[in-house]
């Protein structure tokens, strides 16, 4: 169910599937073990009910009879994008259906299971499967424009499958799953050089399972370096014609960032969005030979820095810089400067995989909520 | 009664707006000539980097797209659009993306961004869940696997100085109009956008969806350029007074244990 992840000293992540479980797809955000205990295993059979087909979590719902009495069942399964991509379509699942469901069992003890394995008369419904494309054997060059600057972007394409999921200062090496849970809760103060409340809150978000995300209970922005660390990607449009660089999100709502590329100062307009603190923040670009580098700040302390809950405070400044090393190859590094939650600045980086030919994936958190 | 109705709805845009923008925020200037490009094709964008400007409603965003007495309902669209004048909570309120003309229908207002290369247009929306949506221009067709969304699918070409849009594979999670035009996924519609001087856009929509209305028909508004005013991050979720509405606020978990009524 999840992936282990060892973060070299050379910052290349090694992918271990974790004794027994399979190895998922992973791209909607949310924790399952926030909600989920893993230790609670269990099984259900009963009559389907309702199939809500919409991201970020699908959910069935089954009537299960113990003989006198029946009893609704809510079934959570892996977002529609994945089931989609694993061999499921909004039809295969439908009321009236007698359906078997292995899995897990909500930590609060409602009739909630998460499952990864669901048949119909004996036939598995679904195998999930990394969606990540193959790369391709051979490296091709960069693309570029015909002004001979490197392309970030295409008409249809996007960058995808982060390397990490997780912030973890380069040259530090902890087990991390794609959730951003330490196997060891004692490796928090190694993960970056947390000040002490910052290394309490982090240490107290990671002992609560991760289950006070603002992205997943309120559908808050992935704020920082959060939008690219989602298999779910991102997508360049270069507006060259007005200087500004839109990063078209899609993880969370489908928002939209603006990285400004004509120098402006980093203050907000007084009919806009005046000064107040942003989710996304306030960025600055400019081309460093065949780099992007992007200074943001102005931001809000609404949101996790990263997916496993680094904080942060308003005084964040990110230096970001974006690589395209070969066609399908975007190396991220960043710089986090935050003296109110850290000791000193620190980096991280991290490669994102070209997805060709496809459209950023349409997700909205929101989808599934009243 | 009807009256009543639309101050409880302006009442509450404004508190799910969390600004009074309801209303136009100034006088705009004496209006000019369109701006057109390199062609002489009228631009829906400013005419160069330091002509700015996003597209906000002219008429009260409550106002119906349609005269009610003109839209040609089925019996049970009728109901459900009566319903909706009493319980206002429309699903934008809730931070969904809506689509059609109810994309349009936001104080803050859209960006139209044209990009020659990438053959599209793309929306850019400040308001709502704070999105975007593409017009393919390359001459594409639907694709027959679409997953349904809020925008639907869109292609758009020009007729002369009017961009025209046709799209389908809307999801139903969503109101036409802020008034609460129902829908189906069959939904298909057709709108042109005609810049018809520097400060006014003409919106016009062709609602066809038979399973709703007992006909194809009209609808539209004009939009007002706003000039000098830029994109800003908006994002819906961050205070919103519907929070109560939505599964998971203040809670330690989505709970899906019981049905929640969208």
């Amino acid at each position: 169910m999840q992936r282990t992840k060892f973060k070299s000293a050379i910052g290349v992540s090694v992918l271990v599937a974790a004794l027994g479980l399979v190895s998922a797809p992973l791209l909607a955000q949310p924790a399952v073990h926030a909600k989920f205990d893993p230790a609670s295993e269990m099984s259900i059979a009963g009559i389907v009910t309702y199939v809500d087909w919409k991201n970020p979590r699908a959910h069935v719902f089954v009537n299960v009879s113990d003989g006198s009495t029946v009893t609704n069942w809510a079934v959570e399964l892996e977002s529609p994008l994945v089931l989609r991509g694993s061999g499921w379509s909004a039809a295969s699942v439908k009321p009236g259906d007698r359906i078997d469901v292995k899995g897990i069992r909500a930590r609060d003890g409602s009739r909630q299971i998460w499952s990864e394995s669901m048949t119909v008369a004996g036939r598995p419904v679904f195998t999930l499967k990394d969606l990540a494309p193959a790369v391709p054997a051979q490296k091709a060059p960069a693309p570029r424009g015909s002004d001979g600057m490197i392309l970030l972007g295409a008409a249809s394409g996007y960058w995808g499958f982060p390397s990490e999921h997780a912030l973890v200062e380069d040259g530090v090496e902890v087990d991390v799953d794609s959730y951003g849970q330490l196997a060891n809760l004692a490796d928090a103060s190694k993960v970056a050089p947390l000040q002490p409340w910052a290394l309490a809150l982090y240490r107290h978000r990671q002992e609560r399972n991760l289950r006070d995300d603002p992205m997943f209970i309120n559908c808050k922005p992935p704020g920082g370096p959060r939008q690219y660390q989602s298999d779910l990607g991102f997508k360049f449009v270069e507006d060259k014609a007005n200087q500004r660089i839109f990063v078209m999100i899609g993880s969370g709502n489908r928002n939209y960032r603006i990285i400004y590329m004509d120098g402006r100062a980093q203050v907000g307009s007084v009919t806009g969005d005046d000064d107040n603190p942003l989710y996304y923040g306030r960025a600055q670009g400019k081309w460093e030979g065949d780099t992007l580098v992007v200074n943001t700040r102005g931001f809000n302390e609404d949101f996790w820095l990263t997916n496993g809950g680094l904080p942060h405070t308003g005084g964040l400044v990110l230096n970001e810089r974006f690589t395209r090393t070969d066609m399908n190859t975007l190396q991220y590094e960043v710089e986090i400067e935050d003296s109110g939650a850290y000791t000193r600045p620190w980096k991280a980086s991290w490669t994102m995989q070209w997805v060709p030919d496809q459209e950023v994936p349409i997700f909205f958190c929101q989808d599934n909520r009243p | 009664m009807i009256k009543h109705i639309q101050v409880m709805l302006t009442a509450l845009a404004i508190a799910v707006s969390g600004s009074t923008l309801a209303q136009p925020r100034r006088e705009p200037p004496p209006a000019g000539p369109a701006p057109v490009n390199a062609v002489g094709r009228v631009l829906l964008q400013g005419a160069d980097p330091t002509d700015k400007g996003v597209w906000t409603p002219v008429f009260g965003i409550l106002d119906p797209i349609t005269p009610y007495e003109q839209i040609p309902f089925q019996p049970w669209s009728k109901a459900l659009y009566d319903y909706r004048q009493t319980r206002e909570l429309e699903p934008h309120t809730r931070c969904k993306a809506s689509g059609t003309a109810r994309q349009f229908l936001t104080p803050y207002g859209v960006e139209f961004v044209e990009l020659q290369d990438l053959q599209q247009i793309i929306i850019f929306d400040i308001g709502g869940p704070h999105t975007f949506r593409i017009i393919y221009m390359d001459g594409r067709e639907h694709p027959q696997d679409w997953q349904h969304t809020y925008y639907g699918h869109s292609v758009g070409r020009w007729e002369g100085n009017t961009l025209v849009v046709d799209s389908v594979g809307f999801t139903e999670q969503f109101w036409l109009d802020r008034r609460g035009m129902p829908h189906t996924d069959q939904l298909h519609t057709i709108e042109r956008f005609t810049r018809t001087n520097k400060n006014t856009m003409e919106y016009r929509i062709t609602i066809d969806d038979p399973a709703t209305y007992t006909k194809t028909f009209d609808g539209g508004f004009n939009l007002r350029w706003n000039q000098g005013e830029e994109l800003f991050e908006y994002v819906c979720q961050q205070a919103n007074y519907a929070t109560e509405l939505m599964v998971g606020a203040g809670a330690e978990s989505v709970d899906r244990s019981s049905n929640i009524v969208p």
